[in-house]
């Protein structure tokens, strides 16, 4: 064969090179030296003029070192928007039960607010069964009976109090660390000091079950004051797995690469013309738009999973459920995405028909995250990635041990209002301590009487996994310094492994 | 070792004498300037700990006589003219840890201390901070923006680049002052034009077009955070867009600045306001309400009362202050009491977080407009001027309303979802001290779908007297029922039972959402009574279209002001008047002590902050930097102004040369040398000044996501230029409102809605527009002062892929099609379309061979080429306009077109 021709054949597999060949060596692509040449060292924590939109590093999502040697890598928040009862999953009162239906003391209502509890409500024992599971002797409802077999990797918090009764500023609360609308939420201020593993994935996604977003909306995985690179990406199961991910009908992929190809030489030109850095920068950005379209949709397609792993967390491929989405949980992780974000919607359980109730509908919504939850638990740990990923799991407040009494009218069915003293949440991976569980409510569970932990001590206590000391992790803006944990916070250092 | 052997030796007593002693030996130099040199050294080092929040050691650098009294020692840390003796200086020598200052962190540089020992020695005067002095007139008269531009550059050995080519300046003069590239005709007539008036002439036909409205609202309804939703968790909508047209009218008709903030702040207040003042008055009304069930409205109320404040402040003072909610500010004159003053200012409007989102303006239709005049005639006719204009407000709004949530005490019944009265059969429930002062009517607005249901008032107690007995129809819809009451003075509880004894017990008699207290109508005996009277029934029953706006309180429900202990606004603490922070302008002689007053304080050319925010606004709009970069912050943690005098002098103009007029403001930036800049960068630059805060070179920067939407569909010709009216839905994905009502669907506009501009896309805060947020647009939960541009791989992905640019993609692809013979021509003429300039070779070039590959692909696969083109022409004709399509996308997603340039 002639030089010639090699040469030809060369160019040819190069110019419609494969997505594999892409993948691999996606660094030496377009514009890699304009990329190579991008990259220096940032330090977000300097001084000089976060506030003034002039990243110090030009790709903002730059991998980067936390403060002191991390415990954890990644997060996997799981929330269940609308308020799980813990008395029917974690804390278990069986004095409660000997209350049941007795009229709530006057004690416990004076100079307290509830959402729709008017006049004197009845008190509403467990709805379910309670056992002790594991070496830790943790107790778990027979509402929960797989995860049962995981006590003995979890760190139940008991203990912990909101200051919010209403779905929508407590969610904000709980991930943005303020009940008003405009902070970074969670998952923001994590890349925000961290930057992203994978340059081909967001590094913030967010995935929403139950057939609704939280009741907060998009402002839960906002980026709040910090630059909007920062804020989630909510992948889907349905339709484009990210907005516009898919290429218009009739282009194929080598044409995208071709009409990228072009749009970016004629931006180096524009560079070389303007000496403008953002232009270098929007070259960058074009091919990481490139390669996510090429990693997403492979990510976010869980049908090439075994069929064992399909069984263990019932997955339903094409359909949106929180299986899937724990599933996808654990492919986001593996590839490096940092904050993974579960809502999932439909636990607020008041009892005003059969599916809000306790003893019903709540069961259901257990028996939905039953399985996946510790399918995501036993899965990272077969694989290794639950000693580097920090599995948090909530709601945005507990609910009342009384039976909920709308209007001050007995309800057709058992539900409970929101109660924001006492709820139940737990940890696991992450270095997070074993087996273990830390706070305790009082007899009914209505208050903490051990181990008291506030909303902004979760999130210290996340950030100090991550390597960060929450009061440091701070952003500039209109005038103050502003972190997550606003003026409060303390590491909960008894969960710490 | 932490400290060097040098500093030991330093830190002793001795060294401060010799520091002593070399300050007063250089006596002769300029005093120390507390602004610029003092003032960051305390911010930096001593303030959060000695500050507004913290007074550790019960000492504090935030107000002189703070920081000269007495501290927890019973000593004063600084004794002004001697350093030796002032503790304050000591500390930061002191050896020991627990003593020196800063505590616990590194010692100040000797620099620093020898500033802070040589302002001690000087008296430890306090400077005011420089935002808060009045702008004075400039001392050069002739001076206009270049001379001081120039001056900077000089000064830094900096040499200015020369003017933009004649189409580059041409692209980014109109995108600047309209938000889209100019016309056809626009540029035929400004390249054949070379007179030296040329550009000044497009200027003030940009600045006269229509569209310049469009794109100085957008700035403007971020920072009012408008929106088309009621925000928290149930998010739903509200119909307040004619706000938006109010903005929109105003820019277009140059309302000078000082008006514009009069009305939006206290528009309602001024004499006989118009419908438009009202209008204007939604300012304040895009604050969020909270219809979630089991939330208490006070809390709400108050939270969107605080927003008012800090959205004030923040939009016309530049000033930052939420945190004296809590506590004085840690940096900059405000004390916490001020925060409250301004409050009281902001707390006497009638809106309480209702659903209903009362009060409203009411806008008749021709109908309705003839039913109110007839009765306001009616009024005049048997009344005095009084009545007449009494009857007209109430007309306008139907104001004040008392809310179901003022009741209490209920027996058998309960506030249904916090929002309504639902009483069941033989319930009742009290309204504490109605202001009955002889009125004869109670009208109550209700809803219900039983028969034969009623109500009975009592008065001062459940048993006491009957005053009312009312039967309630079943309206079939709402209805305000007229409850006649006989006269009786001052304030009394009233006791509502409501009764139907048909209804099952659980079921509730009716809903109510609020009352009102009215006097008779005059005349009663008089003929034309009836008719008059019907009509006046029908427009309080009508339910016209409306707008929220600002309704003051009466006097009989004036509503008290209180601090809020540590800002939590269930401990009140001290009774406050309105008043203004002492630091600032004093409140005007003839103001009156209300929203209006407020308005005409921000508005008055002695306030020192309001013109610089807004010429600072202006110039950041064009330039991408302010002359202060932190344009949300003028307090002392903002940064400095780049050119203080520049800042100066355009405050100056914009207060008196320009009356307060937006437009002539921005004629003068835009005619500047330093604005029609090449905005070539080149190696000195890059090194010297990479953000271009010199302006030795013309900006550059990416369009905002209004403009690069709106450029789009200019450039492929689908732009409706359509104005006003009601929000439009343009294309979304599917899936994209998924929030926990659904009551709500986002139904694609048609017959050109879809291709309005952005700034009148729907936006709904809990889920806005996902093409508008991705590229920097704002929620608008709060005020945005400043949008930071982000340059992601999202934005990409919607220039390329979202349907909407794919359309245009293909439009423009038509349009390139039919302008030349072959594929050059098209190219060329594509990139022309877009770029308002000649592409070069090199370019041509590289699109070319992408149109080559496109066009080699679709001839292999005419399918593609037909969905890419959407048509079913025959090849090549299909072929080509898909592969055009292909070069057009790229077009629209090059880096000088997203840009300003």
């Amino acid at each position: 064969m002639s030089e010639k021709l090699i040469r030809e054949a060369n160019e040819r597999a190069a110019k419609y090179f494969s997505r594999r060949h892409f993948l691999q060596d996606c660094m030496a692509g377009i514009g890699a030296t304009a990329l190579g040449s991008l990259i220096g060292g940032c330090n977000i924590f300097s001084s000089s003029s976060p506030v003034a939109g002039m990243p110090q590093s030009l790709n903002p999502l730059e991998p980067k070192a936390p403060q002191f040697p991390a415990r954890a890598k990644n997060v996997i928040y799981l929330h269940m928007a609308g308020a799980p009862s813990q008395l029917e999953m974690f804390d278990y009162k069986p004095d409660l039960q000997k209350l049941h239906n007795q009229l709530c003391p006057q004690s416990l209502l004076q100079g307290k607010k509830f959402a729709f509890i008017r006049g004197v409500p009845k008190m509403l024992g467990p709805q379910a069964k309670f056992q002790q599971y594991g070496e830790s002797r943790a107790w778990v409802s027979d509402f929960m009976p797989h995860f049962s077999t995981m006590v003995d990797d979890v760190s139940f918090l008991k203990g912990v109090h909101t200051d919010q009764f209403n779905h929508g500023p407590a969610q904000l609360f709980m991930h943005t660390g303020s009940a008003r609308l405009g902070r970074p939420s969670i998952g923001s201020w994590v890349t925000y000091g961290l930057g992203s593993e994978n340059s081909n994935l967001p590094g913030f996604v967010v995935l929403t079950s139950g057939g609704k977003t939280p009741d907060a909306g998009k402002s839960v995985w906002g980026s709040g004051f910090l630059p909007s690179v920062y804020q989630g990406v909510q992948c889907r199961s349905k339709g484009d797995p990210v907005l516009y991910i898919t290429d218009p009908e009739g282009m194929d992929r080598d044409m995208r690469y071709q009409s990228i190809q072009a749009i970016n030489d004629v931006n180096k030109l524009e560079y070389e013309a303007f000496s403008d850095a953002e232009t270098l920068s929007r070259i960058s950005q074009y091919e990481l738009a490139y390669k996510m379209q090429i990693s997403v949709p492979g990510v976010m397609d869980i049908a090439d999973e075994p069929e064992y792993i399909q069984e263990m967390y019932g997955t339903q491929p094409g359909k949106e459920s929180f299986a899937n989405n724990c599933l996808l949980a654990r492919k986001l992780v593996e590839k490096g995405v940092r904050f993974v974000q579960l809502f999932d919607w439909g636990w607020d359980a008041h009892g005003t028909g059969e599916d809000t109730a306790v003893n019903l509908g709540m069961r259901n919504k257990c028996t939905q995250i039953d399985r996946p939850i510790t399918a995501l638990l036993k899965d990272l740990k077969q694989r290794g990635l639950l000693d580097e990923t920090l599995v948090v799991w909530g709601g945005e407040f507990g609910r009342t041990p009384m039976q909920e009494n709308r209007e001050g009218q007995e309800m057709p069915f058992l539900g409970r209002d929101h109660h924001a003293e006492a709820f139940t949440m737990w940890m696991a991976g992450g270095g997070i301590r074993k087996g273990f569980t830390w706070g305790e409510t009082d007899e009914i569970g209505f208050s903490v009487v051990k181990g008291k932990v506030a909303v902004h001590d979760i999130h210290a206590t996340m950030l100090q996994q991550l390597g960060f000391d929450h009061e440091k992790l701070i952003y500039h803006f209109q005038g103050r310094p502003f972190r997550l944990t606003d003026v409060e916070g303390h590491v909960i250092h008894e969960i710490l492994g | 070792m932490y400290y060097s052997t040098t500093f030991r030796i330093l830190s002793s007593i001795g060294a401060i004498l010799l520091a002593g002693i070399l300050t007063i030996g250089c006596g002769k130099r300029k005093p120390v300037d507390y602004s610029t040199e003092v003032k960051p050294i305390l911010n930096k080092h001593c303030i959060s700990c000695h500050g507004g929040v913290k007074q550790n050691g019960g000492f504090s650098v935030l107000f002189r006589e703070e920081a000269l009294g007495n501290t927890k020692s019973g000593h004063p840390a600084i004794i002004p003219g001697d350093a030796k003796r002032s503790e304050f200086i000591r500390r930061l020598h002191s050896r020991d840890p627990k003593e020196r200052m800063p505590y616990k962190s590194a010692p100040l540089d000797k620099s620093e201390i020898e500033i802070l020992t040589r302002w001690v020695e000087e008296g430890a005067q306090w400077g005011e901070h420089w935002a808060y002095v009045p702008p004075e007139k400039p001392t050069d008269t002739a001076a206009n923006i270049d001379y001081y531009i120039n001056a900077k550059l000089e000064e830094e050995g900096l040499k200015a680049a020369p003017e933009a080519d004649k189409l580059t300046l041409l692209r980014r003069v109109s995108l600047d002052l309209t938000g889209l590239p100019p016309t056809t005709a626009m540029m035929e007539s400004f390249m054949k034009d070379s007179s030296a008036t040329a550009y000044e002439k497009v200027v003030d036909s940009l600045l006269a077009s229509p569209h310049y409205g469009e794109r100085w609202a957008a700035m403007w309804l971020d920072l009012a955070r408008f929106a088309d939703s009621k925000g928290y968790e149930k998010d739903a909508q509200r119909e307040i867009w004619r706000y938006r047209d109010w903005v929109i009218d105003a820019f277009n008709n140059d309302m000078p600045y000082d008006q514009f903030t009069i009305e939006q702040i206290g528009g309602d207040l001024l004499p006989e306001p118009t419908d438009a003042q009202m209008t204007a008055t939604a300012f304040h009304r895009n604050t969020m309400n909270n219809d979630e069930g089991g939330t208490v409205d006070e809390e709400f109320r108050t939270a969107a009362i605080i927003d008012r404040v800090n959205t004030t402040m923040e939009v016309f003072q530049g000033t930052t202050i939420a945190c004296v909610q809590c506590h004085s500010h840690p940096y900059d004159p405000f004390r916490f009491e001020d925060y409250y003053k301004l409050m009281s200012f902001l707390n006497n409007t009638r809106d309480e977080d209702t659903p209903g989102e009362y009060p409203v303006l009411r806008l008749y239709d021709s109908i309705g407009k003839k039913q109110v005049d007839t009765v306001t005639a009616w009024i005049s006719q048997h009344g005095n001027t009084a009545a007449k204009k009494e009857m007209n407000e109430f007309l306008r709004t139907l104001e004040p309303k008392i809310h179901a949530h003022d009741c209490d005490e209920f027996l058998n019944g309960n506030l249904a979802d916090t929002k309504y009265l639902g009483i069941r059969n033989g319930g009742s429930c009290r309204l504490k001290n109605a202001p009955l002062n002889g009125r004869t009517h109670l009208y109550m607005y209700y809803w219900t779908g039983n028969k034969g249901s009623s109500v009975e008032i009592h008065i001062d107690s459940l048993n006491g007297p009957v005053i009312a007995k009312q039967a309630m129809p079943d309206p079939e819809g709402t209805n305000v029922l007229d409850i006649p009451i006989p006269a009786i003075e001052g304030r009394h509880h009233l006791y509502f039972v409501f009764k139907n004894s048909t209804i099952k017990p659980e079921q509730t008699v009716c809903s109510v959402e609020w009352m009102a207290l009215r006097g008779d109508l005059p005349g009663k005996n008089d003929p034309g009574y009836n008719q008059m009277e019907k009509a006046y029934w029908r427009v309080v029953n009508a339910h016209p279209e409306s707008v929220p706006v600002m309704v003051e309180n009466p006097t009989e429900m004036f509503r008290e002001t209180r601090t809020f202990e540590r800002g939590n606004w269930l401990v009140k603490g001290v009774l406050v008047k309105p008043d203004v922070p002492k630091s600032l302008n004093p409140f005007p002689a003839n103001a009156p002590r209300n929203r209006l007053g407020l308005g005409q304080w921000l508005a008055s050319k002695q306030n020192p902050l309001t013109a610089r925010v807004m010429v600072n606004r202006l110039w950041e709009q064009l330039f991408g930097t302010g002359i202060v970069e932190t344009q949300e912050d003028f307090g002392s943690q903002g940064f400095l102004p780049s050119h203080p005098q520049l800042l100066d002098h355009l405050a100056y103009q914009f207060m008196n040369k320009h009356e307060w007029r937006m437009k002539a403001t921005l004629k003068e930036m835009v005619l500047s040398a330093a604005y029609r800049r090449d905005s070539r960068s080149n190696a000195e630059l890059q090194q010297k000044d990479p953000a271009n805060r010199l302006f030795a070179r013309g900006p550059r920067f990416r369009l905002t996501a209004e403009q690069v939407r709106d450029q789009v569909l200019a450039v492929s010709g689908l732009l409706s230029e359509k104005m006003h009216g009601k929000s439009v839905m343009p294309y979304q994905p599917e899936g994209i409102w998924q929030a926990v009502y659904n009551g709500q669907r986002w139904k694609l506009s048609e017959d050109g809605d879809q291709y309005r501009r952005g700034v009148y896309t729907y936006i709904r805060r809990t889920s806005p527009y996902p093409s508008i947020v991705t590229f920097d647009g704002s929620s608008r939960e709060v005020c945005t002062q400043r949008r930071i541009r982000t340059n992601t791989p999202l934005q990409a992905l919607v220039t390329l892929n979202d349907p909407v640019y794919v359309e245009a993609a293909r439009n423009l692809a038509l349009s390139m099609r039919s302008t030349g013979k072959d594929q050059k021509a098209w190219i060329s003429a594509g990139y022309k379309t877009a770029m308002y300039k000649e592409i070069t070779p090199a370019k041509l070039a590289i699109l070319t061979k992408l149109y080559t590959e496109a066009y080699d692909k679709f001839k292999e696969d005419p399918a593609a080429a037909s969905s890419l083109a959407n048509c079913k022409d025959n090849m090549p004709a299909v072929g080509e306009l898909a592969a055009l399509t292909v070069v057009a996308n790229a077009i629209m997603n090059l880096d000088e077109f997203l840009s300003k340039s």
